[in-house]
């Protein structure tokens, strides 16, 4: 006869994540390395943005990129154009990075030399805002052609970023979005979210994106 | 997409907890998900079979209890459900609430044999 045994786990799934994502932002504060993790949704401008951050702030500190896709490097390949570090990491069909992924990303880059990474999550506003990668902190790009309904459909990623930039106001004229009412929709999610209109590609808003970087990077090397 | 991502960790948390505490075989896997949780039940299902392949679990079997997204009525400090409710208390329409269950997305235990 078989004896059958009731075994209790109680564990959250995401526990072990957790619990490797606070590891690694130790590890992170010790080498003093600065990790952005930046989600949004395909085609916001991610890329453009992490060019131009580039290119603004490469002669100031040193700069590292993960690029996060399923696959291709082509997002890998424009930003090694500016000559700073940069690796692909590949999800192989996840649709988003988890803390030991950006781990080894961290690892192939060779951190201890790098003041400032930018994680370069999945396009994608769901999953990526429930896995903690390890980032010092957390920034979201919503762009004007998506909609000013997003943080009523996506309240998660809204809830959890420290910076939302709302890139390609240039457009506005084009399309029906009302930056007052995001702006009023996102706080009541997340009271404490800095809110900082740009466009990537006319440089308007920019500098208080860049000046928003020097100040983390450095208070987090500092500290 | 996302739900054969998390069934892998899953996976790969039993298989590790059978590792220590010297279990060979199990027969049932028991989740907990909340109802207001990111993942469908629907879909674990679905993707458990190929989550569990090769390993250990290949043939566990699932079951996956729900746990009601219920809330405490700030005003009233009466508890209802969120969704049958649409977000607002039942006994005195207020909207201002804390959330008490439905964000779960546990591993409650299995049947070693």
């Amino acid at each position: 006869m078989n004896t059958f045994k009731v075994m209790e786990i109680k564990r959250s799934v995401f526990e072990d994540n957790d619990k490797q994502a606070e590891l690694l932002r130790k590890d992170l504060k010790k080498n003093k390395t600065f990790l952005l993790n930046l989600m949004s949704s395909p085609g916001s401008g991610k890329t453009t943005t992490v060019l131009r951050t580039i290119e603004a702030l490469k002669d100031e500190m040193s700069i590292g990129v993960m690029e996060a896709d399923i696959d291709s490097d082509v997002d890998a390949d424009a930003v090694s154009k500016t000559g700073v570090k940069v690796i692909q990491l590949h999800t192989g069909g996840m649709c988003h990075l988890d803390a030991d992924m950006t781990k080894q990303g961290l690892e192939g880059l060779g951190c201890e030399e790098i003041d400032f990474a930018i994680l370069e999550n999945v396009g994608n506003l769901v999953c990526p805002a429930e896995f903690d990668t390890g980032a010092s902190k957390n920034a979201m790009i919503l762009s004007v052609p998506e909609g000013d309904d997003k943080p009523l459909k996506y309240p998660l990623m809204f809830s959890i970023v420290d910076v939302l930039l709302v890139n390609k106001i240039d457009t506005m004229g084009f399309f029906e979005f009302d930056l007052e009412a995001v702006t009023e929709r996102v706080k009541k999610l997340n009271p404490n979210i800095k809110v900082i209109p740009i466009s990537a590609k006319n440089a308007q808003g920019m500098q208080e994106w860049f000046d928003w970087i020097r100040t983390q990077v450095t208070e987090w090397n500092d500290k | 997409m996302h739900e054969i991502g998390v069934m892998m960790e899953v996976v790969k948390t039993v298989e590790n907890f059978a590792k220590q505490n010297g279990v060979t075989q199990i027969q049932t896997l028991v989740l907990q998900i909340g109802e207001l949780s990111s993942v469908i039940p629907r879909y674990i299902e679905a993707c458990f079979p190929a989550a569990a392949d090769g390993t250990i679990l290949q043939d566990t079997k699932l079951e996956i209890e729900i746990l009601p997204g219920n809330a405490l009525c700030c005003e009233c400090s009466k508890v209802f459900n969120i969704m049958e409710n649409k977000s607002k208390c039942p006994y005195c329409d207020c909207r201002d609430w804390e959330m008490l269950s439905g964000k779960e997305f546990n591993i409650k235990e299995i049947v070693a044999c």
